[in-house]
């Protein structure tokens, strides 16, 4: 029987406005790695979609995302928010952090409270045969698009609330998941996003929807840089900005949970 | 400025780390808007967060699931008590609480602690063919009370069991036990209640208002050890003591923090 380890743990909102909002994620910064089924231990006992963990290397941080089930390549919510936990609690004021990750280097920077993530943005084409979307919501959108992910353009806000696609025919539409935008009401788009498929019926906040909504209505506003909320029941708020073939995803993190775990 | 709270969250019918039940436990000053207690509980998102405030010399009690507030969580209680008696009042031995469900009491004895609950009485059920369609096989017995209850031959088959939770879903009453004889044990069980919204629950205090009756009667004997065989595990003592059954188990810290509640949650409820 080994001894008991101490380990800080925080529990963040990421693309939240305040505490209850955006999309939640634990952080625990390690002084040198655990064994993996400790990880994954913690992240099943945390329960969250995410938990990072985070050990210094260099300058830089490395840095691996585990779901309650098992390890991902990729998360952005959970790097914004260990981006807020290092320049709130570790190294206070850095405006600049590098992560090395199973995808390769990240880097997120930050504007007093914002912090901004830079990916590959990823351009939709559009799909002729709008059928299968109309059958997974119950109604014709007005524009179907696909790039990975699947993407209705609907006409309003009000039907993207609205909506109540059956996620069992989500789950049979080619790519993964189904995004839902339309404009905004006091912003320049909205969106919701299913993913059925990664056994979340609905994503409180999605930064990967954003590298296929960002694009497409980047060009439909001639805009490059837009405000866009995800009008999930929790809500998220995202700046994002077209650049080139990349885009800026920005977004506060609320805290919630500064605290300590017993391994 | 935002409002801070205390929170900790302990693992209940565990005998080591990252077993048993988890709960959150929010020790109160004053109740909160239940609005906020629900936000709380939605952000935890652990199956329950207790809420407790102190009236005199015992506490009152009451329990929210990332959905809604529930009447009764016997692990969370569990997990409620210890923190009583491990940080807000380290020399107290039994707690009074009360709740939705009238008042419990739970007994810390060392590292044990132990709950009085009503015994759940169960029927026995002659058809047993919608729950060996559920299990995808057949068990020796089956008894109806707050919940069904099937009984098996051996710890390996309770181990084996894949259900079909659409079919156990469509099944009467709250939710399925499997119980057999334990290896190393006096019983084994899991328990599975998906029209609950629970697949399988780690551990289940109520489950063993049904399981200690059958057992005492059948082993011949009122003090019985058992596991429920979750995928996290969990371990129980329980002694029946005709109308009611003593459930006892240890708990195990995982987490103390502190939370920070946004005042305009505050603000709106209030």
């Amino acid at each position: 029987m080994s001894a008991t380890r101490e380990i800080p743990l925080f529990q963040v909102d990421a693309f939240a406005a305040e505490t209850f909002s955006g999309n939640p994620a634990a952080i625990c910064p390690l002084e040198a790695w655990l064994p993996d089924d400790v990880l994954q231990a913690i992240a099943l006992e945390n329960n969250l979609s995410e938990t990072a963990f985070l050990v210094k290397n260099g300058e830089g941080y490395d840095l691996r995302w585990f779901t309650p089930v098992h390890e991902v390549d990729l998360c952005g919510h959970a790097t914004l928010g260990s981006a807020h936990v290092i320049a709130t609690h570790l190294e206070p004021g850095r405006e600049s952090i590098g992560f090395m990750t199973r995808s390769g280097k990240l880097e997120v920077t930050r504007a007093g409270a914002l912090y901004s993530m830079d990916f590959p943005a990823q351009v939709p084409t559009r799909v002729a045969d709008a059928g299968p979307f109309a059958a997974a919501l119950g109604a014709p959108p007005l524009e179907a698009w696909v790039a990975g992910k699947n993407m209705a353009v609907l006409a309003s806000q009000a039907d993207v609330l609205a909506a109540t696609p059956d996620l069992d025919t989500v789950l049979a539409l080619p790519g993964d998941g189904l995004i839902i935008t339309a404009p905004g009401e006091d912003c320049d788009f909205v969106s919701r996003y299913f993913a059925p498929h990664g056994g979340i019926p609905e994503d409180p906040v999605t930064g990967s929807a954003h590298c296929v909504l960002t694009p497409y209505w980047a060009e439909r506003l001639g805009k490059s840089r837009m405000t866009a909320r995800q009008v999930s029941r929790r809500g998220g708020e995202l700046t994002v900005e077209l650049r080139g073939d990349r885009v800026l995803i920005s977004g506060r993190v609320a805290p919630y949970l500064e605290g300590r775990i017993f391994v | 400025m935002p409002c801070e709270l205390q929170i900790y969250q302990a693992d209940a019918f565990a005998a080591r780390p990252f077993s048993g039940n988890p709960a959150a436990v929010c020790p109160l000053d004053a109740w909160l808007p239940d609005a906020v207690m629900q936000a709380i509980a939605a952000e935890n998102n652990l199956s329950e967060t207790a809420f407790l405030v102190k009236i005199g010399n015992d506490y009152d009690l009451r329990w929210f699931t990332p959905a809604y507030e529930v009447d009764l969580c016997g692990h969370a209680t569990l997990a409620s008590a210890y923190v009583i008696t491990s940080y807000l009042e380290p020399l107290r031995r039994m707690v009074r609480f009360h709740s939705r469900s009238g008042p419990l009491e739970v007994t810390r004895d060392g590292e044990l602690f132990i709950m009085d609950f009503p015994t759940q009485p169960n029927e026995r059920v002659k058809d047993t063919a919608a729950v060996a369609d559920a299990l995808g096989t057949a068990p020796l017995e089956l008894w109806s009370g707050m919940d069904l209850m099937a009984v098996f031959a051996s710890q390996a088959e309770i181990e084996a069991l894949a259900p079909n939770m659409a079919k156990v879903a469509a099944l009467p009453l709250r939710g399925l036990i499997a119980t057999a004889p334990g290896e190393d044990c006096d019983f084994v069980s899991r328990f599975f209640a998906p029209g609950a919204g629970i697949p399988e629950d780690p551990v289940t205090g109520s489950a063993h208002c049904a399981l200690t009756p059958y057992w005492s009667e059948r082993l011949g004997k009122a003090r019985l050890r058992a596991r429920q065989l979750s995928r996290r595990g969990g371990e129980l003592q329980l002694e029946n003591r005709g109308e009611r059954v003593l459930i006892a188990g240890q708990v195990s810290l995982y987490m103390e923090g502190r939370i920070q509640v946004p005042e305009a949650g505050l603000e709106v409820a209030a």
